[in-house]
């Protein structure tokens, strides 16, 4: 019943300036446990780290030639030769098509202002270095873990990486997936399910100008540890008072069952546990700002799970009310980044670099 | 006491021999002629153990960790190996190569003839670059041993020589005939051939020499076509002496010397197959190439496949084809 009253809410139409802010209902704690399990091949990322003897100037020399291997290809736009991916002329948006996400980091929080004075909280996204490494079409698309995407077997996976490492802190093997790409071997890799016209071509960069402002994205991130927490600061019980003859119960959970026929404690009950370090998505953040220059966004709220500088996952939203109208860059943005430098706001908002205050000159 | 020693000494030395006869070998030569050229080896070792007669005490000086001590040991008999078992295990398992008198470098089992002051060197030490050379010369032997095992017999594959060490090439040689004109490696075959070369440096095969006279070498190599024409040349410039190392069942003609056993190699890579001219109506001269660091020293991948690239470039050595000029004296392996 909770949740079709939840549903209500989202369908009504408040000033859409704020998300609603509803109590997330997490059934049985499904969500809470971590669902990871390693295939057999998954890679060792980084070697172990060892004094190999080599003089300075020898690995000054590898750092230059060995690398030579992996390059930045140019984007081709508009090619003569047969490539397999289509290029940026061809594919066509429709409204059920999936894009390409980015892989972005939580660098901070900040309030920005409207212009009829009311401030808003947002969060600072930094998409950091994203390349396409690896187009899987979606015959060949076989995860070992199935997501839970609708009409998986007609799309296919994009694996993007950020941010850059020297290949010679990394195994073979982690370094070899991005042999055929074209780019230097990145840190962090994820995949990102698409439609078969949204395609990039390895070595495609991503940058902030894959979103628009005023869109709205989903944000995927991992809540931050807490470790074993009590049931206070768990699941927000009220807990006994400090004083008033109160005997070593101030913080406890109380009562955990009634007696009767069931007469036991029920599963799901809430007690203390691990909490945080969970995936979580929120979905439908509005797009107030961007900065091309530093590849930073600007989106709604402070609810972006995660502690400061870590790892997020954008994508487009999917809920219904939010989602692209128009098209939006498809499949990503390969147009010259604006040269002048200055962000783009939403209409909404006050550029508060602009002048407010204007005298004609006598 | 002694006559009993020297008895279970020589069924010992015998044992390990067929030890390392055993290891399963797929040879493109026949078998039979490998067996007999092994058989004359084993006899000319024994009859050379044999010729030494009074046992002569000699004194080495070894110089080194831990300490600079005196060894008496056994003229013409002992080898510096010997001297290393006196001294501990890690020096018997470290030491590629001894340098006798401070500049003549010396196998490890080769026996020792006269008083001497001997250094082991293993790839640690300030001045690597003998026993540098000795281990590229030991790859280029190794190699010869790899490709007899790996080859099928009806690509009827015959080893020609290797020539001298040259490790600023990028990369060790060993140059072969084949009965094809037009053998295009596939990745998987020179995989194969990298997968030889450590199968043997696993096997840890001690590689033993032997100085023979010149009539013996060419019984010993009157099967091999390309052995018996060099071998008169080479005895030549060696005083009707030749010398011939032997690892496992594999025997080669080569002057340097080598490190004391293929446990010393470590990553190794063989990684281009040239076509250097052809040969005869159908047959082909080939020249394999590859490099490998020594076991010991780890490399991350991308400065490896740097070293990788660069030994697949043509080596300068002198080509197979070509004649062979006594006057340059272009170092005989």
């Amino acid at each position: 019943m909770m949740r079709s009253v939840i549903n209500q809410f989202l369908g009504l139409r408040l000033s859409g300036n704020c998300s609603v802010l509803v109590t997330q209902v997490r059934d049985k704690g499904h969500l809470s446990r971590p669902r990871l399990r390693n295939p057999q091949w998954f890679l060792r990322k980084e070697i172990t780290k060892y004094n190999d003897l080599m003089t300075a100037e020898n690995k000054q020399f590898v750092n230059e030639v060995g690398t030579n291997n992996f390059g930045v290809p140019a984007v081709i736009k508009d090619s003569l030769v047969k490539t397999e991916a289509p290029t940026a002329n061809e594919a066509v948006w429709t409204p059920n098509s999936r894009r390409c996400g980015v892989i972005a980091r939580k660098i901070g929080q900040y309030p920005l202002w409207l212009k009829n004075g009311e401030r808003i909280r947002t969060t600072l996204l930094q998409i950091a270095d994203n390349h396409v490494i690896k187009y899987i079409p979606p015959e060949e698309y076989l995860p070992a873990q199935v997501p839970k995407v609708a009409n998986l077997h007609k799309r296919g996976c994009i694996l993007v990486g950020s941010e850059t490492t020297n290949p010679a802190l990394l195994t073979k093997e982690y370094a070899g997936i991005f042999r055929n790409s074209g780019v230097l071997p990145k840190k962090n890799l994820a995949r990102f399910i698409v439609s078969p016209e949204a395609q990039l071509a390895p070595g495609t960069p991503l940058t902030v100008n894959h979103f628009r402002i005023g869109d709205f994205v989903d944000v995927r991130g991992k809540t931050v540890d807490h470790g074993f927490q009590g049931v206070v600061k768990r699941h927000g019980f009220k807990g006994m008072p400090a004083s008033h003859g109160v005997t070593k119960t101030h913080r406890r959970a109380g009562n955990i069952g009634g007696g009767g026929e069931k007469g036991r404690v029920w599963p799901g009950t809430k007690m203390p546990g691990h909490m945080g370090n969970r995936w979580r998505i929120i979905k439908g953040l509005r797009v107030w700002r961007i900065n091309t220059k530093y590849n930073v966004m600007w989106v709604q709220g402070s609810s972006v799970a995660g502690p400061t500088g870590g790892l997020v996952y954008i994508y487009d939203t999917i809920l219904p009310f939010r989602k692209n109208k128009e098209a939006p860059p498809f499949p990503t943005f390969y147009g010259e980044p604006q040269q002048d430098g200055d962000d783009l706001w939403y209409e909404q908002l006050h550029n508060f670099k602009s002048e407010s205050i204007t005298y004609e000159n006598e | 006491m002694s006559a009993a020693t020297k008895l279970h000494k020589t069924s010992w030395c015998a044992l390990r021999q067929l030890q390392q006869y055993r290891t399963k070998a797929n040879f493109s030569g026949s078998s039979a002629s490998i067996a007999k050229r092994n058989d004359l080896f084993n006899q000319e070792q024994r009859r050379q153990r044999d010729a030494v007669g009074r046992i002569d005490k000699i004194e080495v000086r070894y110089l080194g960790l831990p300490e600079d001590v005196t060894l008496v040991m056994n003229g013409n008999i002992s080898t510096p190996f010997n001297c290393a078992q006196h001294l501990s295990e890690g020096h018997c398992k470290r030491s590629a190569l001894a340098l006798i008198d401070g500049s003549v470098p010396w196998d490890m089992h080769r026996p020792l003839q006269e008083s001497c002051t001997l250094q082991l060197l293993n790839f640690h030490v300030s001045e690597p670059h003998v026993v540098n050379k000795a281990f590229w010369r030991t790859c280029s032997f190794m190699l010869g041993a790899a490709l007899n095992r790996a080859f099928k017999p009806e690509a009827n594959l015959q080893l020609h020589s290797f020539p001298g060490p040259n490790i600023k090439s990028g990369s060790f040689v060993h140059d072969i005939v084949l009965q094809t004109q037009n053998w295009e490696p596939a990745k998987e075959e020179m995989r194969a051939l990298s997968a030889e070369m450590v199968k043997l440096a696993a096997q840890d095969l001690r590689i033993e020499r032997l100085d023979v006279q010149q009539d013996l070498a060419q019984e010993m190599f009157k099967d091999s076509k390309y052995k018996s024409e060099q071998l008169p040349s080479i005895a030549q410039q060696t005083n009707g002496r030749v010398t011939l190392y032997r690892l496992g069942d594999h025997i080669d003609i080569s002057r340097g010397p080598m490190v004391a056993s293929t446990s010393f190699l470590g990553k190794c890579v063989i990684s281009a197959a040239h076509k250097v001219a052809e040969e005869g109506p159908s047959g082909a001269f080939y020249r394999i190439q590859g490099v490998a660091l020594p076991s010991g020293f780890q490399l991350n991948h991308v400065a490896f496949g740097v070293l990788e690239e660069r030994s697949k470039k043509p080596s300068p050595a002198r080509l197979p084809n070509e004649p062979f000029e006594e006057q340059q004296q272009l170092q005989l392996s």
